[in-house]
C-alpha cells in the first residue's frame, strides 16, 4: 500500500510492518559505507562481546535510514521535513527486528504527516523509537 | 552533582564549535544503499535531482562534542539519538560549513540515579548563508551515585 497524495492519507493508518536487514552483513555494510568499521562493535560479534556489548550491533544512524526506507517506500512522492530517533536499546546484528509506523496527525493544508515510528526485536521489545514529519503532494 | 540549571544558563545557545564538510555524492549513495533506500535521489549520483541522504547528514561531526569548559559529569556516556531537520535538498559537493551548539540540556532521575541528556545541535549552512539543515546529537550521562 501506498499513498500519493495527502488525500490519501488517513489518521490512524498503520504503514506496512517491514522487517529490515539487520543481519550482519548488513550491519557490517552500513558501518563501512559510514565510516565506522574497524573495531568489530558493528561487524564481529566476538569483538562486540570482547568490549562489553551483547553482540555485533546496527549503528545507531542506520536505524535512521530503516525507518526513512520505510517511509519512502510507503509515500514515494513524500519529501521527509524531519526525523527524530531515540536510541532506547541497541539493534542487536542477526535478531529479527519489525518496523512500524502509524499516522499521528495530518494537515491537508500543508501536506504534513506526523509518524510515529519504532524498531521492536523478536521480544517485542522497543530497540528505537521516534517521530517524522513528511510533506506529501496535496494533489 | 552538577546544577542543570546553572549548566543551562551558562551554556546553552552559545557556538561552541564551526567545522566545514564537503559530502561525498558516492558515500551518500553508498550508505543509502546499505540501509536498503530505492529512490535514485538517494542512491544514484547521475540523478538530477540526487541529494545527500538524511543519516549520511546526522554522521556529520562537530570537531568538538562539548564546549572545552564544560564540566565533566563523571558518569558513563550513551548515543541516546539523533535527528535531522531538513530544510533544503543537500547537495553532494557543496561546502558546509557545521555550527554547533548546546540546545538543551536535561536530566531525569529514576531509582538507579540520575541521567543528564545533551543535545548538541549543528546548524549546516551552505557557503552563501543558506541554512540547509540542522542535526541534533542526545548523548545521554548515567551519572555515578554519590
Amino acid at each position: 500500500m501506498t499513498v500519493d497524495n495527502i488525500s490519501d492519507v488517513e489518521f490512524g493508518t498503520e504503514l506496512p510492518a517491514f522487517t529490515p536487514d539487520t543481519t550482519l552483513a548488513a550491519t557490517s555494510a552500513f558501518a563501512e559505507a559510514v565510516g565506522y568499521a574497524g573495531n568489530g562493535r558493528f561487524e564481529d560479534h566476538e569483538k562486540a562481546r570482547a568490549q562489553g556489548l551483547p553482540g555485533a550491533l546496527a549503528p545507531g544512524i542506520m536505524g535512521m535510514g530503516l525507518l526513512s526506507r520505510v517511509i519512502h517506500d510507503w509515500a514515494p512522492r513524500g519529501r521527509i521535513r524531519q526525523i527524530d530517533t531515540v536510541f532506547r536499546a541497541p539493534v542487536l546484528a542477526d535478531h529479527n527486528h519489525t518496523i512500524s509506523a502509524i499516522v499521528t496527525d495530518i494537515d491537508e493544508a500543508s501536506g504534513e504527516v506526523m509518524l510515529d515510528l519504532s524498531i521492536k526485536n523478536e521480544k517485542d521489545e522497543t530497540r528505537v523509537f521516534g517521530t517524522a514529519t513528511l510533506v506529501i503532494p496535496l494533489s | 552533582m552538577q546544577d542543570i540549571e546553572e549548566l543551562r544558563v551558562k551554556f546553552l545557545d552559545l557556538e561552541f564549535d564551526r567545522t566545514g564538510f564537503t559530502v561525498d555524492a558516492k558515500q551518500s549513495a553508498k550508505i543509502a544503499r546499505a540501509y536498503g533506500e530505492s529512490r535514485p535521489a538517494y542512491t544514484d549520483p547521475s540523478d538530477p535531482n540526487f541529494e545527500v541522504c538524511l543519516p549520511m547528514l546526522a554522521s556529520l561531526a562537530s570537531g568538538r562534542r562539548l564546549p572545552i569548559d564544560f564540566p565533566a559529569l563523571g558518569g558513563i556516556s550513551m548515543d541516546g539519538g539523533k535527528s535531522v531537520n531538513s530544510l533544503a535538498p543537500v547537495r553532494p559537493g557543496v561546502k558546509l560549513t557545521g555550527r554547533t551548539h548546546l540546545h538543551d540540556i536535561y536530566a531525569k532521575s529514576g531509582r538507579s540515579g540520575r541521567m543528564v541528556f545533551l543535545v548538541s545541535r549543528m546548524q549546516l549552512y551552505d557557503s552563501e548563508g543558506n541554512h540547509l539543515a540542522s542535526t541534533d546529537s542526545r548523548q545521554v550521562i548515567r551519572e555515578k551515585p554519590e
